[in-house]
């Protein structure tokens, strides 16, 4: 089972009815990488992130993550989808970090973070917990196991929410607006684990509107408007001199 | 001005003892407050005082006919036709809240014409209508199809009164679970899927350990309302002849004409049992109230065992 971290998709399509809201999206992410989606509101961002870990199916393009295409496979000019099981697979080998953190409410902090591994991975109960304090321990917040999440600010529910990925020992993780959910001052302690992370070379693709961490910590980003793939590069070339007008118009609106 | 410390923040004059800061905030009593409570004593003094002197509630038959084995009787079918109901209606109303959320529209249309019909009609009248089914299907052969085994069924004779009931309330309460059941699971995000689905869940780990736990705080308070209704609708099988708590006193007054001591012996054991259900019913609202914290409501609920 390949899982060597990267993301490439060829011409992306997807629609929602009629429609079109990624018009034939070219990425790639290389393994380690920290690529990050930035772009206006309802231009395709979550979408595009949601299609790589298989929330949303693809219309038409290419989509190959860990080395694989993913949720379909090719054959005889044709893409064919997988058994449930087999996608359930694939999913597990990548993270995903919610706006809204979703963590489970019927659990304990450490509940969550043992979530995957015990219903999932059939990891035993033992070596879970010990994983899930340690990585609660990584996110700072250990102790804090034994809450639960409505028990937790929004900052805490979100590090609780990346520790509950990173427990099923993702190669990917997709994170789609991790803060902005969160009030100001709670901002700093998600944006610092996912830095480490990003140190500790996780291959991350995330869609944020943290221009700073963007420019400090991100190799890539693309620029989406209106479902196009509007401008790709090097994220601080493409922040400092951006070469497409519609990035340059949008990037003075938010920075 | 004043040296002296105790000046009242608007300056004007100096209060001796307490700060202003200090001072207790009263509401004095008004008249209505006073009005209200006379009114009350008087009401129940006066419905009391009926009660007691009125020779024609007959207590003395009351209390004779309280523990009688027919009353009894009467009362353990209630229970029993309360349970049975209920824990078929429960189990169809399963049934029917899955086939409504399904994504195939006939299957959905099937189920919504089922709760339609079944909440648009009384109860009464379905019932009825069960007992009387064999003049519309006098006779049924059960039997698997494209072969030559089946058995005719007499229609009849399977309905008997009690058959009739429980299909009757059974049916009903199916219709209305359905909908308890279906708002528990629309109350659930639809982030709560996804973050099981990224976790690679499969789809009956995830009912089972994200989905139903988070539905309970929404089903169980509805499901105990309904159980508590049920116990006094059971009263309406009595005109289909089943002997249960309400029949069991009418059939006592019908020899001897105690109508209303037997009246209030059926309604003082409704009272005893609703009360008794009442009890862990408000413990349970309390436990899952909506209103305040909906999440820790859901964690004290239904403690995953994941430790
Ligand atoms: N499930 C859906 N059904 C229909 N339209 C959708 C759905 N999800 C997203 N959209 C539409 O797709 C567009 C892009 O949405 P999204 O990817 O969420 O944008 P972004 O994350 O950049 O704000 C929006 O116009 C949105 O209304
Ligand atoms: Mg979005």
């Amino acid at each position: 089972m390949k899982a060597d971290g990267t993301i490439v998709a060829r011409k992306l399509c997807k629609s929602f009815g009629s429609h079109q809201v990624l018009r034939e999206i070219d990425l790639t992410v290389s393994a380690g990488e920290i690529s990050c989606i930035i772009g206006p509101s309802g231009s395709g961002k979550s979408t595009l992130l949601r299609c790589v870990n298989g929330l949303e199916t693809v219309d038409r393009g290419v989509l190959r993550v860990n080395g694989e295409d993913f949720g379909y496979v090719e054959k005889d000019n044709a893409y064919h989808a997988v058994r449930p099981q087999r996608l359930t697979e694939q999913r597990a080998r990548i993270g995903m970090v919610f706006q809204q953190f979703n963590l489970f409410p019927n659990m304990t902090a450490e509940s969550n973070v043992m979530s995957g591994p015990v219903l999932v991975k059939k990891t035993d109960r033992r070596t879970a917990r010990e994983r899930a304090q340690e990585l609660l321990a990584q996110v700072g917040l250990s102790g804090c196991g034994h809450k639960y999440p409505a028990q937790l600010s929004g900052g805490q529910q979100q590090r609780v929410a990346i520790a509950r990925a990173l427990a099923m020992d993702p190669s990917i993780m997709l994170f789609d607006e991790p803060t902005s959910a969160l009030d100001p001052e709670l901002v700093g302690e998600v944006l610092g684990v996912m830095r480490d992370l990003a140190h500790n070379g996780m291959t991350m693709l995330l869609v944020t509107h943290e221009m700073g961490f963007a420019r400090d910590v991100a190799d890539e980003v693309l620029f989406m408007d209106d479902g196009i793939a509007v401008e790709r590069g090097d994220a601080r070339e493409v922040l400092a001199n951006p070469k497409e007008k519609r990035t340059q118009e949008f990037l003075e609106r938010v920075l | 001005m004043s040296t002296t410390t105790t000046t009242s923040p608007t300056g004007s004059r100096p209060l001796p003892g307490l700060l202003p800061e200090h001072k207790k905030r009263i509401t004095p009593k008004r008249p209505h407050d006073y009005l209200c409570w006379a009114a009350a004593i008087a009401v129940v003094a006066g419905l009391v005082y009926t009660t007691v002197t009125n020779e024609n509630y007959q207590w003395p038959v009351v209390f004779s006919y309280f523990t009688t084995r027919s009353i009894l009787d009467g009362l353990l079918l209630t229970l029993v036709l309360t349970v049975v109901s209920m824990g078929l209606g429960t189990l169809l109303g399963l049934l029917l809240a899955i086939m409504r959320m399904s994504h195939q529209p006939p299957i959905s249309g099937l189920a919504g014409l089922y709760i339609t019909f079944f909440r648009g009609t009384p109860v009464l009248v379905q019932l009825i209508f069960w007992f009387n089914i064999a003049a519309l299907y006098p006779n049924v052969s059960l039997g698997i199809p494209f072969t030559d085994i089946s058995t005719p069924v007499d229609v009849n004779a399977l309905m008997t009164p009690l058959t009739a009931a429980i299909v009757g309330l059974t049916l009903n309460e199916a219709a209305y679970m359905a909908e308890i059941i279906r708002g528990g699971f629309a109350s659930v995000s639809r982030g709560q899927y996804e973050a099981a689905d990224s976790l690679g869940m499969s789809g009956f780990t995830r009912l089972r350990h994200v989905i139903i736990p988070q539905t309970m705080p929404a089903i169980i308070p509805a499901t105990g309302n309904q159980v508590i209704g049920m116990l006094k609708g059971t009263s309406l099988v009595s005109v289909l002849g089943v002997a249960e708590l309400l029949n069991s006193a009418q059939s006592i007054y019908a020899r001897t004409y105690q109508t209303i001591p037997l009246l209030i012996v059926a309604s003082l054991w409704y009272l005893i049992m609703t009360l008794a259900l009442s009890v862990p019913q408000s413990m349970i609202e309390r436990r899952f109230s909506r209103s305040t914290r909906r999440q820790a409501a859901v964690a004290t609920a239904t403690k995953e065992s994941l430790l």
